[in-house]
């Protein structure tokens, strides 16, 4: 770990120094120790507060969005779901690719936050939830990496936990997400740091336009959720933002994941975020196209 | 404020014998926006059309909501009844109650009632959402390309031309003329195929309006009704079409060999040739799969050369190659035709393997004067004449099991024509048909078949050929006699299968290309099996011939004329109304993602830079654009769009909500 952290600061340094960036995108230490929070840094002095460890979760390419009108040439710290999430980015045309460096970063698993601070310190911490199933720790795509590659702990997608809610009866389901949502408050957490969710006007900010309204009730929450799982489908990279920021523990990765295995049903094995152009299984036209419903 | 007026249609006894159609009208008066509800014995009647204008002037009403029929078929007609008295036809709205609701829910009238009921709530809550809509204006090219050049592309285009427009015929072989140039005689008046035919290829290939562009394909279309850019591939013909005087010198001394595709195989043509003599354009093209020179080049020699030796002309062009052209039309037809079904699927029939089983097709090519036996009939194995001759029809028609499930109408009439044809050249031939039923509706065509029966002496058995093998010399055909109830064995010399007409292998393809709907089958299906049997779904294409679906001549012809007319109406005007109801983007929330580009059928979105104030500055961004002249309201993107920054005029994201809402409402 701290040679890792070493070698980003000087990486940042080296950068910020020569001028082929002006901000510098990474992680520091927050209030608490399960904290690692993200840090913008313009000035080389600064490059110290960066810190490598198993709590540096939170993917930090969406802040790219916000700079797309800007002068500035901002580098990334990017794990393997980062550089998935940097790639979609960079397919929804709302970051510019000119404008950034990615750094890859090949991780090992971040440990659970919510888990750690629940527990005693010095304690054993499990993975965070994403983490255990992720398929992607090397960087897909970046341009300059630190530290090695490690090996990837899984290799197939796990959908043991979809499969068990598609066991359930229609009541039963129903019954499960009604529960699920009732505890939603809308804070938007999941959408904001999501980045699939990447429009500049969200559909949920638009309360006049009917779809949804900001009252929050079993049946709006529900609604929320259920569309925003469409939104995202066929774009979501995995990466378990949503859940972990969750502050009603609600387990929005389940809905995601059950798009992902129909996907990966109807049309192929699909991986999001691998590429930064063509067609998504969800959004193409194809003359051939079946009309099964015709 | 809304005034929405509703007219419940009874539709006779349609709607009216299930739908308690005054109660649906009293339902609704004191909904939100009604102000006026009566219902009427036919809405679309002129007393029907008069009342709905009397009550927008008398009611003063700005919405008009008629129960009905389906928008298919009655949509115009309203639309056009409100715009009279000055109401844009856009703030008329229809609620489908019979297709949706009487004529599914017959016997529940009580049920249907209710539905009807929330159908009408649901028309109401959108008008109330309907915008005022005007029709935009598209020039017109007045130009027509016909894609085939047979007899239904070169009638059409004949036609086309006669009205004073300019039109195209694309053929993909090296000369029009089409299978009807195949065939020796024509029924049911026996009149020599090629005499009626060269005339009009003649015709057409010297009409100052018509240009001929053979050896072509049809590579891509975009654009749409009445500015058409089609993308045409002219294939490489190896001879400077300039240059090339026809004189056929070339041909003389080739040494490169391939089967002759116009004559069936049945003989051999050079690799550089021309397709039959009285071939339009009547210059050759260089085959260049069995082509010396091109073989010889492949290995990396290059021998031979010899056309390119003896052309005085000079126009002989190895070096050609395929080019790409774009040209601008207003209208297309399809012509391309059919093909010959294959036999070889079945085994019965000897899998195609035995010489002297031979198609209809065949037979036509052994039959004609300039065919490879000089017209007389003989065995293709031995050349000598036939003695026996069993007809089986049906092959591949009517056989959903190994070939297709209909009928090709045009093999009942040619075989009853080849076995007079038989009769008449070989008099001391017997010839058998085995039938399954015989089906000649046609205009001296029932006529046609008695004679070939009752003059001409050919017996026909009803029932299907079981196994057909060879035995020395012969092939003795077994099958059974259904009328007589007992087996059949005939010892035959030539055997001739009707077989089914087929489409173009490559005819889905093909629709796809030009963006028109094609059956289980591979036909191009017409926008209305009965009233718009030459139209297609996508405007401005039309079809001719059989590509439509298995078509003798005289269909053809007839059908070739129809089309052209529609492409007269179309060519006639300066400009078309174009439909509003498209999808517009709202630039202030797309986000520029670009998902809506690719699922756009149309190819009508186009991502576009603008310039906007953020932060003190001006800065640029692209944004999703649609050609509104191009998109046709599918509403593809809007469904694409999270931010719902897409939207379809007329079938807004407001106005369906308002529907689901008023629905909703009522399920409460």
């Amino acid at each position: 770990m701290s040679n890792i952290q070493n070698e980003m600061r000087a990486v940042a340094k080296e950068l910020l120094e020569s001028g082929k960036a002006t901000v510098v995108l990474g992680w520091e230490k927050g209030t608490m120790p399960y904290d690692s929070t993200p840090v913008m840094i313009r000035s080389a002095a600064d490059v110290d507060k960066l810190i490598w460890d198993e709590y540096c979760l939170q993917n930090l390419s969406t802040y790219l969005i916000d700079f797309i009108n800007t002068e500035d040439k901002v580098a990334i710290f990017a794990k393997g779901c980062d550089t998935r999430a940097y790639n979609r980015l960079v397919h929804d045309r709302r970051i510019n690719p000119k404008n950034s460096i990615v750094i890859g970063v090949p991780c090992s698993g971040m440990k659970n936050p919510k888990v750690a601070a629940k527990t005693p310190e010095g304690a054993e911490v499990p993975m965070a939830n994403a983490c255990k199933e992720c398929r992607y720790p090397n960087p897909v795509a970046c341009d300059q990496k630190i530290g090695s590659d490690v090996t990837p702990w899984c290799t197939a997608k796990d959908f043991s936990d979809v499969e068990a809610i598609e066991a359930m009866d229609a009541d039963a389901k129903a019954a499960f997400w009604k529960e699920q949502y009732s505890k939603c408050i809308r804070c938007y957490a999941c959408r904001n740091i999501c980045p699939a969710c990447n429009c500049t006007n969200c559909i949920f900010d638009q309360s006049a336009s009917g779809w949804c309204s900001k009252d929050v009730n079993a049946s709006e929450n529900q609604f929320y959720g259920v569309t925003r799982a469409f939104h995202v489908a066929g774009r979501c990279i995995e990466c378990g933002q949503c859940e972990a920021v969750c502050p009603s523990d609600i387990p929005i990765m389940l809905m995601n994941k059950k798009f992902i295995k129909d996907i990966d049903t109807l049309f192929g094995n699909y991986e999001a975020g691998l590429v930064t152009e063509g067609t998504t299984p969800l959004n193409s036209y194809q003359v051939a196209d079946p009309e099964e419903f015709m | 404020m809304e005034r929405v007026g509703v007219f419940i249609c009874h539709c006779g006894s349609n709607i009216g014998a299930v739908v308690d159609c005054a109660r649906v009208a009293e339902a609704v008066r004191n909904y939100p926006g009604v102000a006026y509800s009566t219902d009427y014995k036919y809405m679309c009647s002129e007393p029907g059309q008069e009342m709905i204008q009397n009550a927008i002037k008398e009611h003063n009403l700005n919405r008009v909501v008629v129960a009905s029929c389906s928008p298919r078929m009655h949509e115009k007609t309203f639309r056009a009844c409100v715009e009279k008295v000055g109401m844009n036809p856009y703030m008329f709205e229809m609620a489908n109650i019979r297709e949706h609701c009487s004529w599914v829910h017959a016997g529940k009238n009580e049920e249907a009632t209710e539905k009807a009921i929330d159908l009408v709530k649901m028309a109401v809550s959108k008008v109330c959402k309907n915008e005022v809509l005007q029709k935009g204006h598209a020039p017109v090219t007045k130009r027509a390309l016909v894609v085939g050049g047979g007899i239904a592309g070169i009638q059409c285009a004949l036609d086309i031309a006669n009205n004073g427009y300019q039109v195209d015929i694309l053929e993909r072989t090296p000369s029009i003329g089409g299978k009807m140039s195949q065939i020796d005689k024509t029924f049911p008046t026996i009149d020599c195929s090629a005499c009626i035919l060269t005339p009009k290829m003649v015709e057409a290939s010297s009409h100052p309006n018509i240009k001929l562009i053979t050896f072509a394909e049809l590579e891509k279309v975009e654009g749409y009704v009445g500015n058409f850019d089609v993308t045409i591939r002219s294939k490489a013909r190896s001879v400077d079409m300039s240059k090339c005087t026809g004189c056929g010198t070339c041909m003389t001394k080739c040494p490169g060999k391939a089967d002759d595709e116009f004559n069936m195989k049945l003989r051999k043509r050079t690799a550089i040739y021309t397709p039959f003599p009285q071939a339009i354009p009547n210059k050759p093209v260089i085959d260049r799969e069995s082509c010396l020179k091109f073989k010889s080049r492949k290995e990396g020699k290059d021998v031979c050369g010899i056309c390119a030796k003896m052309c005085p002309a000079g126009a002989i062009d190895y070096e050609q190659e395929d080019e790409l052209f774009v040209e601008k039309y207003g209208a297309i037809v399809m012509a391309t035709g059919y093909e010959q079904f294959d036999h070889s699927v079945y085994g019965e029939y000897g899998y195609g393997k035995y010489p002297d089983v031979i198609s209809g097709l065949h037979f036509e090519r052994l039959v004609n004067a300039s065919g490879p036996t000089q017209g007389h009939i003989v065995r293709p194995s031995d050349h000598k004449e036939p003695k026996t001759v069993v007809m089986v029809k049906c092959v591949g028609s009517r056989d959903p099991e190994h070939g297709k499930s209909y009928c090709s109408r045009t093999c009942c009439m040619y075989t009853a024509k080849q076995a007079t044809m038989i009769r008449d050249h070989c008099p001391d031939t017997k010839v058998y048909v085995f039938y399954m039923d015989v089906r000649t509706p046609g205009k001296l065509y029932d006529e046609f078949y008695n004679r070939t029966r009752e003059e001409y002496g050919v017996d026909y058995i009803r029932g299907r050929v079981s196994k057909i093998y060879q035995e020395g010399e012969q092939l003795i055909v077994k099958g059974e006699d259904t009328l007589l109830g007992q087996q059949v064995e005939i010892a035959a010399d030539l055997v001739i299968l009707a077989n089914a007409m087929i489409p173009n292998p490559d005819s889905e393809k093909m629709a796809q290309t030009v963006g028109i709907g094609y059956d289980k089958d591979g036909w191009f299906t017409e926008s209305h099996p009965k009233l718009g049997p030459v139209e297609t779904h996508t405007a401005g294409v039309f079809l001719a011939g059989a590509c439509q679906g298995p078509k003798d001549i005289p269909d053809s012809v007839a059908q070739a004329g129809a089309a052209a007319v529609k492409v007269c109406a179309l060519l006639s005007k300066d400009q078309l109304e174009t439909e509003p109801t498209v999808s517009v983007v709202d630039t202030k929330l797309c986000s520029g993602c670009g998902l809506c580009v690719p699922v756009c059928p149309y190819k009508a979105i186009t991502l576009e830079t603008i310039q906007e104030r953020k932060g003190g500055k001006t800065v640029e961004r692209q944004v999703a654009n649609v050609n509104s002249s191009l998109c046709q309201g599918c509403g593809a993107c809007t469904v694409t769009c999270r931010s719902g920054s897409a939207n379809l005029k007329h079938f807004t994201n407001a106005q369906i909500l308002a529907e689901v809402d008023a629905l909703c409402q009522t399920m409460q």
